[in-house]
């Protein structure tokens, strides 16, 4: 054995104890396995709909039967078989707008997770899901006074003033037809937040909505709808996890954010579901002039992953800046990465991503900068930096850039490698044991996105990372 | 340099270069689809080439490596004997197998040129390059405006071999090339250099591929161009560093000049990497001249247009330089005169010194 494999870090598997707990669906109202108009019409009945998202979901369905997976890239799917995937589960209870009017087990969950205590301590709001339903959703009186609305797609779609506004936006900036898994989603979705936040309005805190998937062979669909008028500004954050289970889970939530002229929108994402999970969701932003979109973006759990964050920066000196991280370990596929359109002239993007592979773990970097002919003068930058801490695991990098305009200036760089054994040996020369030398590492490597995040999610992933690092050293 | 005959009825060649990792297929990035005269039985009754070269991987993939042996009447199969140095470069024709035996030294000489009869012209190379050889292969295409031309080649390269490549694609209506290069030895080296012009209507579609299988492998290429009118590019370049490749390194950088609004430039760099002990990096800069450099020279006298103009003709000078023989000076002068006007084509044969019967 060379000297160089000797030194390869031995890493542990990720300690998941934190989110593999769950508690008997016994009581729960399931629908059956597979997709058929019947439990279309069921969904939507029992979400008392407006005839339009009916006619908007069977049409959804025909499009989902009738697409195709492309064959020729992504990774494979092959373990989901929708025939045995359950489009709604649902808890007995009602929203409550109080943690002591939700279930003992639904609210011991979000305690485990530290929702509740977040929400005090420093969120706006905070909505949480639990399978296929909202089970808890807040926000501050002194935030609803500046008339931020942050509420359910359902309840807005029950409410006269908002639900023109649902009707306006629902799908447009995700069309059903955009890909097969949209078109799934747009067939069963439930769940999610509607958040609108006036024009001028800065909301100084966060909104934070959690999704928990806690019922085995189920999928959860739930659709985010956010539009910040002008000249605002928002923080939101969303946060994912799952026990493990042995069948196969399904998520293919979609998020469609509108951020018009001079507004500014943080969103943020830690995921961390199971490793049994397909994730298979679908994000998307369209930013009005001189508007700032920013994607902080964690992906650590799923055993597949399909997670493209795409921003449209229509607007004139509109801007993008995307930071992510994916933590790839065993029995992980993950194809992750972000897409920017440039239309707007004098628009700018910057997209900053790490990567990590170990234990046979699979990490794809793709992207794609697309800059249109309008986009007079616009800046785009991608760095993707990839780091490979044993020799079975793989990273792929795969970006893509379509320049259509003379005085755009594109600029891409990548890097894959190990971490160097000079830099081992420097940090061990000084004190450290070689286990803190490489942890050490790591760590910086992650820190630019982890700097990004919320205090207490950068604590979490800090944490993960550390908790990957320890182990032998073979 | 062989060209196919024009025949009816057509043939479409779908998902040519294709590379070994693709992406999204709405951005219409993964391949190009290629109209052809149909196949023909030429192929079949003559000379093939050795069985060990159908193991050779092409840029261009399968498909197309079949279509030019069926148009190619003959294949040349030639042979550097180990040690030997030789100095005369190897033309390839349409279909050309090279085997570089250990130790042993050859130049390939690929050009297409506009003398050629038909619409569309082909090249198809593959090269063996054994231990410790080096192979400089030189590809030059400088057809009319109104021709198509397919340009595939695939290298192996066995330990400590060395393999250097210069791609010069100055004008045709369609260029689509492709390279693979496997490293399959201990210590093989891959250094790639590839300069492209796209004006006009033209289409210029490019695969580079290297696979890395060899330990302590390294690999470097580098991509640059200029692209102006309503010229439409496709760079795919892939750095495969396949699992046992340990110690090695891939290096892939593109520089691209984008003087008009309707250009299409695509670019996908992309690494693939199932081995830990490796390094690839990729780089990639797309733009125009930038205001600082346009007020430097005008500083100097030059205006906008005319600094534009050095970028391309800069591009020919390197052809020139680089070209082995008087038949590819002059298919690449040739061009120049079309591109660049006869004058400039003549200061550029003046002030490198050219014999004037390279004069086109």
């Amino acid at each position: 054995m060379s000297e160089r494999t000797q030194n390869r870090t031995q890493v542990a598997d990720v300690d998941r104890s934190l989110y593999d707990f769950t508690y008997s669906e016994e009581g729960y109202e399931r629908y059956d396995d597979g997709l058929t108009p019947d439990i279309v019409r069921a969904i939507s009945k029992k979400k008392d709909e407006p005839e339009w998202m009916l006619a908007m979901r069977l049409a959804a369905l025909d499009t989902y039967h009738a697409k195709e997976m492309a064959p020729n890239w992504g990774p494979s799917i092959a373990g989901l078989d929708m025939d045995h995937i359950s489009t709604y589960v649902s808890p007995k209870t009602k929203q409550a707008k109080s943690w002591d009017d939700v279930p003992d087990d639904i609210k011991t969950t979000f305690e485990r997770l530290g929702i509740p205590e977040a929400e005090r301590e420093s969120l706006a709001g905070v909505g949480a899901q639990y399978d296929s339903e909202i089970v808890y959703h807040n926000m501050r009186e002194e935030v609803a006074r500046d008339g931020v609305i942050y509420t359910t797609i359902e309840d807005a779609l029950h409410d006269p003033q908002w639900e023109p506004v649902v009707h306006e936006y629902f799908g447009t900036l995700i069309p059903p037809a955009d890909h097969k898994f949209a078109a799934l989603h747009y067939a069963v979705w439930s769940g999610g937040s509607f958040v609108y936040v006036p024009a001028g309005v800065k909301v100084d805190y966060p909104l934070q909505s959690y999704f928990r998937l806690n019922a085995e062979g189920a999928g959860q669909f739930e659709h985010t709808l956010i539009i910040v008028e002008k000249g605002a500004d928002l923080h939101f954050i969303e946060g994912c996890s799952a026990p493990k289970y042995y069948e196969a889970n399904l998520h293919a939530g979609a998020v469609e954010l509108f951020v018009k002229d001079g507004a500014r929108l943080r969103y943020s994402t830690i995921e961390n579901w199971s490793k049994n999970m397909y994730n298979l969701n679908t994000k998307r932003a369209r930013v009005g002039a001189d508007a700032q979109m920013e994607w902080v973006s964690g992906s650590f759990g799923s055993h597949v992953s399909y997670l493209y964050p795409t921003t449209i920066l229509q607007g004139d000196r509109s801007n993008c800046e995307f930071t992510g991280i994916t933590f790839a370990g065993a029995t992980q596929d993950l194809d992750t990465g972000c897409k920017v359109i440039l239309n707007g002239a004098d628009t700018t993007a910057t997209v900053d991503t790490k990567s990590i592979s170990k234990d046979g773990g699979c990490n794809t970097f793709r992207s794609s900068i697309v800059v249109g002919r309008r986009a007079a003068n616009a800046r785009a930058s991608v760095s993707c930096q990839s780091l490979m801490l044993d020799d079975i695991s793989r990273s792929d990098t795969i970006p893509a850039m379509d320049v259509r305009n003379a005085t755009a200036n594109v600029g891409h760089e990548a890097t894959i490698g190990r971490i160097s054994d000079d830099t081992v040996l420097y940090l061990m020369s000084r004190g450290c044991s070689e286990a803190e030398a490489r942890t050490m590492v790591v760590g910086g490597f992650a820190n630019p996105v982890s700097k990004e995040l919320p205090l207490e999610y950068a604590v979490e992933m800090n944490n993960l990372i550390k908790l990957e690092m320890e182990g032998a050293i073979g | 340099m062989a060209t196919a005959t024009t025949a009816t009825p057509e043939l479409k060649l779908e998902r040519v270069n294709t590379p070994p990792a693709q992406t999204w297929n709405y951005l219409r990035a993964n391949d190009i689809t290629l109209t052809v005269p149909s196949e023909s039985r030429k192929g079949d009754v003559y000379f093939a080439l050795p069985r060990l070269f159908e193991g050779i991987e092409c840029g261009m993939g399968p498909d197309v490596t079949a279509w030019i042996e069926s148009q190619a009447a003959d294949a040349q199969y030639v042979e550097v004997r180990a040690g030997e140095r030789r100095i005369e470069p190897i033309i390839a024709t349409m279909d050309t197998g090279v085997m570089v035996r250990t130790g042993a030294e050859a130049t390939i000489v690929v050009c297409a040129d506009a003398q050629a009869t038909s619409r569309t012209s082909a090249a198809l190379v593959r090269v063996i390059a054994e231990k410790g050889a080096r192979v400089r292969v030189l590809e030059f295409v400088a057809t009319g405006d109104d021709q198509q031309h397919l340009e595939s080649v695939g290298i192996t390269a066995d330990e400590g071999a060395r393999v250097e490549v210069r791609q010069y694609f100055l004008g045709a209506h369609t260029t689509a090339a492709g390279l693979s290069c496997a490293l399959n030895g201990a210590d093989a080296r891959f250094d790639l250099t590839c300069r492209y012009l796209g004006t006009d209507d033209q289409r210029l579609d490019i695969n580079h591929v290297v696979r890395m299988r060899g330990r302590n492998g390294r690999s470097d290429l580098r991509e640059s161009g200029v692209l102006d009118g309503r010229a439409r590019k496709t760079l795919r370049a892939t750095i495969d560093l396949v699992h046992g490749s340990s110690g090695s390194e891939g290096a892939e950088l593109e520089n691209v000049l984008v003087l008009s609004d309707d250009v299409v430039n695509k670019t996908m760099p992309v690494i693939l990497c199932d081995e830990d002990d490796v390094a690839g990096n990729h780089g990639a800069t797309i733009g125009s001249v930038g205001p600082e450099q346009i007020q430097y020279l005008a500083d100097r006298g030059l205006s906008q247009e005319e600094a534009e103009a050095l970028y391309v003709r800069a591009l020919f000078d390197e052809a020139l330089i680089c070209a082995p023989t008087a038949a590819v000076r002059a298919a690449v002068l040739a061009r120049a005169q079309t591109v660049l006007g006869t004058e400039v084509a003549g200061d550029l044969v003046d002030a490198l010194q050219l014999d004037t019967e390279d004069r086109a």
